[in-house]
């Protein structure tokens, strides 16, 4: 059969750096083309470069037999090519009709009718969702529906998800996948990338495996099962290394507890939210996008506040505190380490020495007023060799590292702070696969050396393999605590999603 | 090791060349325009870039923690006019000063609070103080456009002042660039400026103090102002407040940034403002000497503005995900 889509030798680089490498890809017509592989795997940019969201760096595409290159998702999506995004991109001040429509309006707009219409469609996709509501006062389901129902909308030939049921509900997920069996009826192709590979293997044609932006396997369905399909994702080397099931015996017992947190709310993002937190060992958080885990971190060091009244109450050693500014939180060691390392890590401008610096000063454990140039070299030259930051030269800055190198420095400038408590936000996203493993040994070590950890994570693995307790996060509240030894992904997921 | 305050390599290629188109234009003028290459004229050109320099100072600070303060020139003249009326009417010296002091940090202050603790665009915060504080000095506490410096007066003594026969305000304008220098590269504060103005969240979350740092530039920035205010009466003996509808406030945001200072904040340093000062003070010049007509001179001077501000707008980019909305 032609394809509908051929991708020729394509590769793109981020700053030198590769994200996808030589791949050839096709999509035929009226199939549902799974897209599996690890975080960084080089899903997304692949998906992307179709949907004209980013450029190819190299390589050729043909939509329908003609070579294109879309300049953008628009270009795209008039060709028939429509995405929905892992990141919602809605309007948030915007009603579900209005964003539904954006971009199609009429010169001449009458709501009400947009409102019918809306209704009407929403219906016909089984999509329980009031064409009236905000989408800012939509939860995280309900908005991918309506990134769904605009990408159906707009009769594209080839729809793309990005990761669409990471947020449903086993429900909603029913539903999701009986949309797609109808578009694919109706001539649609679909691309899905997930990460859920029993969905994969029940609803896809056709898989195809990325490993470290390369193209590893594209096949039949039929001809894969959950081990081949593991076995492809990971290789074989590299999944006895990072991610090999704990034994009971060595879990690291707990310590003193350090944080004890009681009921604590914000808004209706986290609901009367308990845990505590012990010294010397991990403790993992799993939840899905919209569970509240960053949030309930978030609180704990101070970045966002709790509910004035009725906000539960937090204790550091038994002493009861509420922070106004993370420098107070700071100042008791606590320390968090963001997930959206460009947008709220690092400081662009600078290089490694000032980034790490950065932490010390704020830290306020640099009495002096004076800077000393010489202290800020000695502090970068060994906690480089201690976290093992590459960079090409000394002067390098930190946007020009790599993802996994950027992840240390936003790292070190938090250990530079000497915590008792680290709270990692997502570690590994976005880093590379030999950064995993050094970023893993940084956190286990920090866990030996007594210090009380908190990893964060939507990634299974990370956290089935770091953790020795695992708290799952589910509606703004931590609902379950399970053992590594005795939890399996699926009791987990189970309890994330219910 | 990249030097702490030290612009970085693409920014410095920006100071690079504004300092290379200065130093051309320079010897351009020098050979092409008789008059120029004199003592006299080296001396008025440095002179008259001082007070554009020590505003430029405080734009930077403010600018480099990306922010802006248009209320600069409004402090500058308005405090001034409002210190030389209480003088004229006989309001004693130490008293004056100390009204005039209390004013000028409160507006500061006012800035502050309200871009840090308000959350309200600094381009929108500092327009409306500054025309507060015009309208409200002009109308309420001084009676006329410009106030005269009382005779013998400290101000008009420190107009008088030289040495080696070149004028006072140009060796504050040396002292204050070399404080600011020490300040921005060398303290704890300066630091937290730069990581402040770079990625405020990221600031906020290693715990940085970014809103009491962001009202301290503010009160610095005003502060300045008033020391430029009395510069410009001691040099001529009188303060005109008709300056602050003038186009100085595009002259100081033109040395801050076509010096290389970045508009996105966290780039930048005191050289960019000697750098950017030394190449307006040259072309202001050298438009007089060729006897360009001063409407010519400000359509020059705002295609140069437009220009540094694309150009900066190119080489340090802003991206989306570190952009606010509604900020400058």
């Amino acid at each position: 059969m032609e394809p509908i889509v051929r991708l020729e030798n394509v590769t793109k680089n981020y700053r030198g750096v590769p994200a996808v490498k030589n791949v050839t890809f096709d999509l035929r017509k009226g199939e549902i083309h799974a897209l599996l592989g690890e975080n960084g795997a080089g899903k997304s940019t692949l998906t992307k470069i179709i949907a004209g969201v980013v450029e190819a760096t190299s390589g050729r595409m043909f939509h329908n037999g003609r070579e294109i290159a879309y300049a953008s998702p628009h270009a795209a999506l008039e060709a028939g090519i429509a995405m929905v995004f892992q990141e919602t991109s809605l309007v948030p001040s915007m009603t579900v009709a209005q964003n539904l429509y954006l971009g199609t309006e009429k010169f001449l707009n009458r709501l009400r009718g947009t409102y019918i219409s809306a209704q009407q469609f929403l219906q016909s996709l089984n999509f329980p969702v009031d064409p009236n509501a905000m989408v800012a006062t939509l939860g995280a389901a309900k908005r991918q529906m309506v990134e769904i129902a605009r990408a159906v909308h707009h009769n594209a030939e080839i729809i793309i998800f990005d990761e669409p049921t990471a947020t449903l509900t086993p429900e909603e997920k029913r539903h999701f996948f009986a949309l797609i069996r109808r578009l694919k009826a109706g001539g649609v192709s679909i691309v899905f990338i997930s990460h859920a590979l029993e969905e994969a293997l029940a609803i896809a044609d056709r898989i195809t495996i990325l490993r470290d932006g390369e193209l590893v396997i594209t096949d039949d369905t039929a001809a894969f099962d959950r081990d081949r399909i593991v076995a492809a994702m990971v290789g074989r080397t590299l999944s006895g290394q990072i991610y090999r099931q704990r034994d009971e015996a060595k879990l690291r017992k707990a310590g003193k507890k350090v944080l004890s947190v009681q009921d604590i709310s914000m808004s209706n993002v986290v609901r009367n939210n308990s845990f505590s937190i012990f010294e010397g060992q991990i403790t993992g958080v799993f939840g899905l996008i919209g569970s509240g885990r960053t949030e309930t971190f978030k609180i704990v060091s101070g970045i966002y506040k709790r509910d004035f009244l009725r906000g539960g109450t937090i204790e550091l050693d038994d002493r009861p505190v509420r922070y106004l500014v993370p420098s107070e939180a700071v100042a008791d060691g606590i320390v968090y380490v963001t997930e959206d390392r460009k947008s709220e890590g690092i400081f662009e401008t600078m290089g490694i020495a000032e980034n790490l610096f950065g932490g010390l000063l704020a830290a306020g454990r640099e009495k002096a007023w004076v800077i000393n140039q010489q202290e800020m070299r000695q502090l970068s030259a060994e906690w480089t060799r201690t976290l093992n930051i590459k960079a090409i030269n000394d002067n390098a800055r930190v946007v020009e590292l790599s993802g996994g190198n950027q992840q240390k420095v936003v790292i070190g400038k938090g250990l530079v702070q000497k915590p008792r408590i680290v709270i990692f936000d997502e570690p590994t996203r976005g880093v590379d696969v030999g950064a995993i493993a050094e970023i893993h040994q940084i956190i286990n070590r920090l866990a030996d050396e007594g210090l009380a950890v908190v990893v964060i994570s939507s990634y299974l693995p990370e956290i089935m393999n770091l953790s020795d307790r695992i708290l799952v996060c589910r509606q703004g509240r931590i609902v379950e605590e399970f053992s590594p030894a005795e939890a399996t992904e699926e009791k987990i997921m189970y309890a994330a999603v219910h | 090791m990249n030097a702490i305050g030290r612009p970085s390599f693409r920014s410095l290629n920006q100071e690079g060349i504004v300092f290379a188109i200065a130093v051309a234009l320079f010897a351009a003028a020098a050979i092409g325009l008789p008059g120029f290459l004199t003592a006299d004229n080296i001396v008025a050109i440095v002179r008259s870039v001082s007070v554009l320099g020590i505003l430029a100072l405080g734009m930077a600070v403010v600018i480099i923690g990306r922010g802006i303060d248009l209320s600069a020139v409004a402090i500058m003249a308005m405090s001034v006019a409002w210190y030389l009326q209480l003088l004229n009417t006989g309001t004693p010296d130490g008293l004056a000063f100390a009204y005039v002091l209390v004013g000028v940090l409160a507006i500061g202050l006012l800035n502050g609070f309200l871009v840090a603790y308000a959350d309200v665009p600094a381009i929108f915060v500092t327009l409306a103080t500054g025309s507060f504080v015009f309208g409200y000095v002009r109308s309420q506490l001084i009676t006329q456009d410009a106030v005269p410096v009382p005779q013998g007066h400290w101000v008009e003594l420190l107009g008088g002042l030289r040495f080696l026969d070149i004028p006072v305000e140009v060796f504050v304008f040396a002292g204050l660039a070399f404080l600011f220098f020490l300040f921005l590269r060398y303290t704890k504060w300066g630091r937290y400026i730069y990581f402040a103005g770079d990625n405020p969240v990221a600031a906020r979350n290693i715990g940085i103090p970014v809103r009491p740092m962001l009202v301290l530039r503010y009160v610095l920035s005003a502060f300045v102002a008033l020391i430029a205010g009395l510069l410009t009466a001691a040099s001529l003996h009188s303060i005109n407040t008709r300056v602050v509808n003038s186009t100085l406030l595009y002259d100081i945001v033109l040395v801050a940034v076509i010096g290389g200072i970045g508009l996105s904040g966290g780039r930048g340093g005191v050289r960019n403002v000697l750098v950017g000062a030394a190449l307006i003070g040259i072309l202001l010049n050298a438009m007089t000497i060729i006897d360009i007509p001063l409407l010519y001179q400000n359509l020059i001077k705002a295609a140069i503005l437009l220009g540094a501000i694309i150009v900066d707008g190119i080489i340090n980019p802003r991206d989306e995900q570190t952009a606010q909305q509604g900020d400058i």
